[in-house]
């Protein structure tokens, strides 16, 4: 017989196994991982290039069309010989958290058009910023102004971005 | 290599992390504003305060950076005030930050799977088209 837990929440119970871990704890290991990314494991230049789910998709990404098919598109520094695999560990990292807590589950909240639409938006303004919000958090933390400039920039676009979901929910 | 096999290990860390946390670095300020609930925002400050603790501990203060495109100063500020609006506005219209639509996209969320083409997509759309363009309307 499988043990199960009730959360506090008390209307989902879950497999005993599965870890709980808080935001904070993830973002403290996060910010140790980034930082020592950039400072022990070579995944530099630039500087601040721990952590970022855009510009590491696009040396992976682009690294991978250029061999494959030849082209000369742009990676970042840390990439030329063998590109950094963020991404792929990631999803590896999530589609385990995943399978060993029950939540693997096939939906769709969105239209798929719509969320193609986003994802290809925030990768090009992301690029133009020179990192997507966890790298430009990590660019401010290394004291880079640029990185507060953009970090300032992403807080009043996630607050208007929030006012217009509140806006046409409520009309 | 170093760096691929460090990121692999450090993503598949912060992909399980992400997924049992639900982490995600835009909803903390959307949440915080929307209902008043602080828990993904202080992941998010969490982030910022252990990585500003950690980079004078490993001797390395970020200095200045050359821009983007190598650009004058005012134009990469201003690309970088648009870039950044645009991440944070396109985010949250989307429910959450890369990241998190990386992990969504590990569970079985459809959605954020096509979110993640289009996300690749977007980056050799980007060195293809963008960055072009871009460097054209500089002065």
């Amino acid at each position: 017989m499988a043990t199960t837990v009730t959360l506090p929440t008390g209307a989902i119970s879950k497999p005993a196994a599965a870890v709980r871990v808080t935001a904070v704890q993830m973002g403290i290991v996060a910010g140790v991982l980034a930082v020592a990314a950039g400072a022990l494991f070579e995944v530099r230049p630039p500087e601040a290039y721990g952590v970022c789910m855009a510009c590491h998709g696009r040396d992976l990404v682009n690294w991978t069309l250029n061999v494959v098919a030849g082209t000369h598109l742009t990676v970042a520094p840390a990439s030329l010989v063998f590109p950094v695999v963020t991404t792929i560990g990631v999803l590896l990292g999530a589609v385990l958290g995943a399978a060993t807590s029950g939540e693997f589950r096939w939906w769709s909240p969105e239209s798929s058009w719509k969320a193609f639409m986003y994802g290809m938006l925030v990768m090009n303004f992301a690029l133009v910023a020179g990192g997507c919000s966890i790298r430009l958090l990590l660019r401010t933390a290394a004291g880079e102004a640029l990185g507060l400039i953009g970090f300032g920039g992403m807080v009043a676009g996630v607050i208007l971005g929030t006012f217009w979901l509140r806006w046409r929910a409520t009309r | 290599m170093t760096a691929a096999v460090a990121t692999l290990v450090i993503g598949v860390i912060l992909g399980y992390l992400g997924q049992r946390s639900r982490m995600c670095f835009v909803g903390g300020i959307r949440d915080f504003i929307l209902v008043r609930d602080g828990y993904l925002l202080k992941g998010l400050i969490a982030f910022g305060l252990t990585a500003w603790l950690a980079f004078p501990l490993v001797g390395l203060f970020g200095g200045a950076r050359p821009g983007p495109f190598g650009a004058s100063e005012v134009a990469t500020v201003v690309f970088t005030i648009l870039g950044g609006f645009g991440v944070g506005y396109f985010s949250t219209l989307a429910n959450g930050c890369p990241l998190r639509q990386h992990v969504l996209a590990a569970q079985g969320v459809r959605s954020s799977i096509a979110y993640l083409v289009g996300f690749f997509a977007g980056a050799v759309i980007f060195h293809t088209w963008t960055a072009p363009l871009l460097f054209r309307l500089l002065p």
